[in-house]
């Protein structure tokens, strides 16, 4: 707890180092609506800022302290995003590449003239104990380990790093989804 | 941090600047995370119809150029077509991830704001989202 009070201290410290153009009076809430907690308040920053210095990413060895460690730290967050925007499509070619068995059932019902018709249902599905299914369980865990991750590292509200999640993130998209357009263009024709 | 939703007029919302102290600037506030989140779902429609409008403006394209190519069988192959359409597909795609990005930072600031724990604001976001599927949704069909 008592690392928690030195961050909002040194905060305080670190504004006059940021070359950003945000008042230095950022890490004061102005308005507060429980003024009993007000050392509680500066724990988190609650509005964007850029700074470099004493800035907890995620884990509580993970303290960025210096404009390298940063850069370092913006190149990962970068590399994270990027991965989850790929992991997303994989997981989309994985699951329409191991939707094999088709089951059709046809059904007769009554038509407009008192004729009988067949309806056809095809319901595409996957076995539960297969290979492809348990790939798609891990995947998806992973997905979802990572969006939590990204979800924290945005909730930093550091400015760097919120800067390297949605770049990573059109970069991400803008490389994988490339290629899933083009498949699913010639595999998505005739239906 | 208060960790439970509070009824309040006095929130700071994502940026320094934007302090909320009066019954009116928090109407106004909760009107503008409104227009974002209608804007969000918004945005995740138009991403799905711009790549199906990309998808069937090449197919068409590309077809047209199969048949150009078939008539003139002898005559100097045009390569030019080809990469119109690539060039085409290049800025559609461009302007899709453009798309996508804005979809992830708005989302995001939709989630931040959500997390000032301020009830009047979440209650924005949740009919923001509401009516932005109820006018954004019909038109994913409507193709």
């Amino acid at each position: 707890m008592g690392h928690f009070h030195h961050m909002g201290m040194s905060m305080g410290m670190s504004s006059g180092d940021d070359n950003s153009t945000m008042a230095p009076s950022h890490h004061h809430p102005t308005s507060s609506a429980s003024h009993s907690h007000d050392h509680m308040m500066m724990m988190m920053p609650m509005t964007f800022y850029f700074g470099f210095k004493n800035v907890e990413l995620l884990f509580s060895g993970l303290v960025i302290n210096t404009a390298g460690e940063m850069a370092g730290a913006f190149v990962a967050v970068f590399l994270l995003a990027m991965f989850y925007e790929g992991l997303k499509i994989a997981r989309e070619g994985l699951l329409r590449k191991s939707q094999v068995s088709i089951r059709y059932n046809s059904m007769p019902v009554p038509g407009p003239n008192g004729t009988i018709l067949m309806e056809t249902h095809k319901t595409v599905g996957q076995q539960m104990l297969s290979f492809p299914h348990l790939l798609q369980t891990v995947l998806h865990i992973i997905q979802v380990v990572i969006s939590y991750f990204l979800m924290l590292i945005f909730m930093t509200y550091n400015g760097y790093l919120c800067i390297a999640v949605a770049a990573g993130a059109g970069m991400g998209y803008f490389l994988f989804s490339w290629k899933k357009a083009v498949v699913v263009d010639i595999t998505e024709h005739c239906h | 941090m208060a960790m439970h939703f509070i009824f309040s007029d006095e929130v700071v919302l994502l940026f320094d600047f934007w302090s909320v102290h009066s019954p009116a600037g928090m109407a106004l506030s909760v009107l503008v995370i409104l227009l974002l989140a209608v804007l969000y779902e918004g945005i995740k429609v138009g991403k799905a119809r711009l790549l199906h409008q990309a998808l069937m403006s090449l197919s068409i394209s590309t077809s047209q150029q199969l048949i150009e190519e078939t008539d003139q069988n002898s005559s100097s192959s045009d390569p030019t077509p080809v990469s119109r359409t690539h060039l085409r597909w290049f800025l559609c795609h461009f302007g899709q991830s453009l798309l996508h990005v804005a979809q992830v930072v708005i989302g995001y600031f939709v989630m931040l704001a959500v997390m000032s724990y301020n009830t009047w604001i979440f209650f924005g976001v949740v009919l923001g989202s509401g009516v932005g599927y109820y006018l954004a949704y019909p038109l994913l069909s409507m193709t």
